[in-house]
């Protein structure tokens, strides 16, 4: 078989200071239900000026014709260990999670983030924006520790917001680090935060009446006081309903995560205005914990009016395709019912709004960074190519370790007589 | 001449019969759902070999496919079925699943439920995977559904020897028994690279490293090749090649049996391997022993080492998109099938797990999207291959299933449109002719055991 020209996708990057009009797409605008067709987007100094129909295309702007493309914002990932990972089994390059030492709540992966990690490299090409990325768990179960929100740039990634929430994970896959009970799990969350909220920075603690820490009180203080979000990593019903009482009780801003039985409560969770991140490509009880998985508990929530954020849970996509695997889970939520305009919203403008950027990102609108792919067809279609990403107003680089080890063994170079190591890259 | 292939097959299988190495204490009792013949017209239809024909038709009968192609005669008393603006192809295939042995829900920190490999020995040559297998398993039901109406079960990769495999099908039934393919070659799973050195390194025994995994595999095979010489020599070279049996008195070793069925060619090797130089090592092993291994599984790097592949016959079987979780897989690449396909060997789809097993027609579409974008032409025609032809042939099934031809088994998928689509849902499924699923009608709807009865998953009034 013939190959073509394999450096595919020249990157021709521009300065963020030009003018760019990308033209004649399909604009997933994600500020109203459906795309606008035949739309031109005016990106001045990596920020969306305009978007439209009968925008006006200044005289010194640079055309990317878009025609017959689809463009939509690019992805936040809502749940990975970017940037604290790089091989899962080598365990010198894994910081997501300690066991032992004096760190509970307190655990603060933002100390430990790796910017040039080749996971984000392959992230980045792959359509990602933004990413969470959080610690799987701490010295002080049930609390995990604090996350970060971490912002991929064309050249970069930084820790847009260090300290975006705190992690706690509940339910019978993690009791074993509490003792053995579910109950346990709530107890502690409730009498942390009840300490956490007496808790003055500046004074003596007795320690005979403290199960923490300071440091893991004034983690937990800012939980305490609504500033900080507190991600629950529950699936069961029971537990759902706890976190939901917890949320009501202690007046916190909770965000669900896992969720797998969440329709059974999704009325109350819409009620109580908790946004919910789960994977709709769970549809087998794995664990009795989620013994009443449904494949369309995504269009349940949607559909009760909670706002729903999708990501990939089974380990391999979690991080290694942070960006990739978002495409195929959306897809399987909307063939479960979802409808296509809220699946994209839960990789973009639903995101944007739980974690508190949407005044920049999330939406096609002027005034919001130019964070942007060109598809060249539904990006929800395995057989559709991610065709541009454009990060602040930059078409990024499309090249990737993986696509240099494509370059080097593409077809017809196994019987050459140079060596892979001899090939370029 | 595919119809003259499956009378060879048929051959063949009946030549085996008896074999001394591979008996079947647990034979398959495998029935075919009531059926009736059925002419599916007017189909997008790929043929699961590299053909696809528009506006075709398929017949049916008595669990075969009789005839394909356009506007065929309609017999009187056959159903039709309408298939405009729908696709069909062969059932796929999976030939990685753990189904029946993870036992969903399953708890992974409480052994009793998870009889994925037996653990205590590197060389558990001697287990087979169809005595753990738990058939109320959901995920054989979620499967059908899926599409896919034959997988094959394998031991997990923690021994190197890890035992036999078991070619199901995918129609649930009351025990293992029940689901197993009639008369299917049966595997031995073996595994290589950091699994079995990682598992048994870390508890101080051998082996420590790859170069003892190998010393290892070879102490193994010449012991077995020692084995079937003394036991040829025991029953004498007769004009049946000496393999009628152990004589009485003679004591048996299954684990012995187990490898000496590979040396004989009676059973295929099913190879976890993922990097170019443990592939290359395992290619050695199965040269220097005059075996064939069927196919390498989890072949990460086999898009380095095609022409190798190919030259032994081997399969590579993938995912389009599984990389960076261990250093054996740090290389992965999505192209991996497409290099493979395009260098003239044979590219798999398969799953190893009950999520991904659902999506089979998704990983192959992921994988063509990558080999599109390398420049490769790959048809949905070709695409299909992966979880079908080319999936029989590593199961030594090929003459059976597969293809949509005279003469194979009338395991048939119509799609609810496109199979490349995420959102193309599998509206019927046959199974040897047999409706086994229908998304719109609940009496072919079966539900496992597993999932009746709890409150959870009752909706509410």
């Amino acid at each position: 078989m013939r190959l073509l020209a394999c450096g595919l996708l020249a990157v021709s990057s521009f300065a963020a200071a030009e003018t760019v009009a990308i033209v004649g797409a399909t604009v997933h605008t994600m500020t109203a239900p459906e795309p606008i067709r035949d739309a031109t987007i005016l990106v001045r100094d990596g920020r969306i000026e305009a978007v439209g129909t009968n925008v006006v295309i200044p005289a010194d702007a640079r055309r990317i014709e878009a025609r017959g493309r689809v463009v939509t914002p690019a992805f936040l990932n809502s749940a990975t260990q970017l940037g604290l990972t790089e091989v899962g089994s080598v365990d010198a390059t894994n910081d997501a999670s300690v066991s032992s030492g004096s760190l509970g709540a307190s655990f603060d992966i933002q100390y430990a983030f790796n910017p040039r990690s080749l996971v984000i490299a392959q992230a980045r090409a792959d359509g990602l924006s933004r990413a969470i990325t959080f610690p799987t768990g701490s010295a002080g179960a049930p609390f995990a520790g604090m996350g970060a929100l971490l912002q991929v740039l064309p050249d970069d990634a930084v820790l847009e917001r260090p300290r975006v929430a705190m992690f706690a994970e509940v339910g019978g896959q993690a009791s074993g680090r509490v003792g053995g009970s579910r109950s346990a799990q709530w107890q502690l969350i409730r009498s942390a935060l009840d300490e956490a909220k007496a808790f003055k920075p500046g004074s003596r603690n007795d320690p005979r009446d403290s199960a923490l820490n300071r440091a893991d009180l004034a983690a937990l203080k800012q939980v305490a006081e609504g500033k900080v979000p507190l991600v629950i990593d529950a699936n069961r019903e029971s537990d759902i309903r706890q976190a939901i009482a917890l949320a009501r009780d202690y007046k916190l801003k909770v965000i669900l995560k896992g969720a797998l039985e969440g329709w059974r409560a999704a009325d109350e969770l819409a009620a109580a205005k908790i946004p919910v991140i789960l994977d709709p490509t769970i549809n087998l009880p794995l664990y009795f914990d989620h013994v009443g998985v449904r494949a369309d508990n995504a269009t349940l929530l949607a559909r009760a009016g909670v706002r729903v954020i999708l990501h990939a849970s089974f380990s391999i996509y979690t991080t290694y395709n942070a960006g990739f695997a978002l495409r195929e889970v959306a897809g399987v939520a909307v063939a479960n019912g979802l409808d296509h305009h809220t699946a994209l919203a839960a990789l973009t403008a639903n995101p944007a709004i739980v974690w508190g950027v949407d005044d920049r990102y999330g939406t096609i609108a002027p005034g919001r960074e130019a964070d942007l792919l060109i598809w060249d067809g539904d990006p929800f279609e395995p057989l559709t190519t991610l065709v541009s990403v454009i990060l602040q107003g930059s078409e990024v680089s499309m090249q990737t370790r993986q696509g240099q080890l494509r370059d080097r063994y593409k077809p017809g170079t196994a019987t050459s007589p140079v060596p892979p190591a001899y090939r370029s890259p | 001449m595919l119809a003259a292939g499956a009378a060879q097959g048929a051959e063949n299988r009946a030549q085996g019969q008896g074999s001394p190495f591979a008996p079947d204490p647990l034979p398959s009792t495998y029935k075919p759902l009531p059926r009736a013949d059925v002419l599916i017209v007017d189909a997008t239809l790929l043929d699961g070999a590299g053909a696809r024909m528009d506006d075709a038709d398929i017949l049916l009968r008595d669990g075969k496919i009789v005839s394909v192609g356009k506007d065929l005669p309609r017999p009187a008393g056959v159903a039709v079925v309408d298939a405009a603006g729908r696709w069909v192809t062969p059932g796929l295939i999976d030939i990685h699943s753990h189904n029946g042995t993870y036992n969903l829900p399953l708890v992974y920190d409480s052994p009793p439920t998870w009889d994925v490999a037996e653990v205590s020995s590197p060389n558990v040559a001697e287990t087979s995977i169809d005595h753990a297998i738990n058939a109320q398993d959901p995920a054989f039901v979620m499967a059908l559904q899926s599409g896919v109406t034959t997988l094959q079960v394998l031991p997990g990769s923690t021994p190197l020897f890890g035992g036999r495999s078991v070619v199901m099908k995918t129609v649930p039934g009351r025990t293992m028994q029940d689901m197993k393919f009639p008369d299917a070659p049966q595997g031995l799973k073996m595994a290589c690279g950091e699994n079995p050195k990682g598992n048994f390194g870390s508890k101080g025994q051998a082996p420590t490293s790859r170069q003892g995994e190998v010393a290892m595999m070879r102490a193994a095979w010449i012991n077995a090749r020692e084995y079937l010489h003394k036991l040829k020599r025991e029953q004498g070279e007769g004009s049946d090649g000496g393999r009628r049996g152990h004589r009485p008195g003679s004591p048996r070793d299954l684990k012995l049996e187990t490898l000496a069925a590979v040396l004989e060619g009676e059973l295929r090797v099913q190879l976890h391997c993922y990097s170019a130089d443990d592939i290359a090592a395992m290619l050695g092993i199965a040269r220097e022993f005059d075996f064939q291994i069927a196919a390498i599984h989890h072949a990460v790097e086999a898009y380095k080492v095609p022409d190798q592949l190919k030259a032994a016959g081997t399969c590579a079987a993938v995912w389009p998109d599984w990389w960076g979780f261990k250093m054996e897989a740090f290389d992965g690449i999505r192209e991996s099938a497409a290099f493979v396909d395009a260098a003239g060997g044979c590219a798999v789809m398969h799953s190893d797990s009950p999520f991904i097993g659902q999506r089979l027609n998704l990983e192959a579409a992921k994988a063509m999207a990558a080999g599109r974008r390398a420049g490769l032409d790959i048809a949905r025609e070709k695409g299909i291959t992966w979880v079908t032809s080319n999936a029989a042939r590593a199961l030594g099934l090929d003459d059976r299933i597969g293809r949509l031809a005279p003469g194979y088994n009338a395991d048939v998928v119509i799609w609810s449109g496109d199979p490349f689509s995420v959102y193309t849902k599998a509206d019927r499924v046959y199974v040897d002719g047999a409706l086994a699923y229908d998304r719109t009608d609940p009496r072919y709807q079966p539900r496992s055991d597993l999932l009746i009865g709890h409150p959870a998953r009752e909706l509410k009034p």
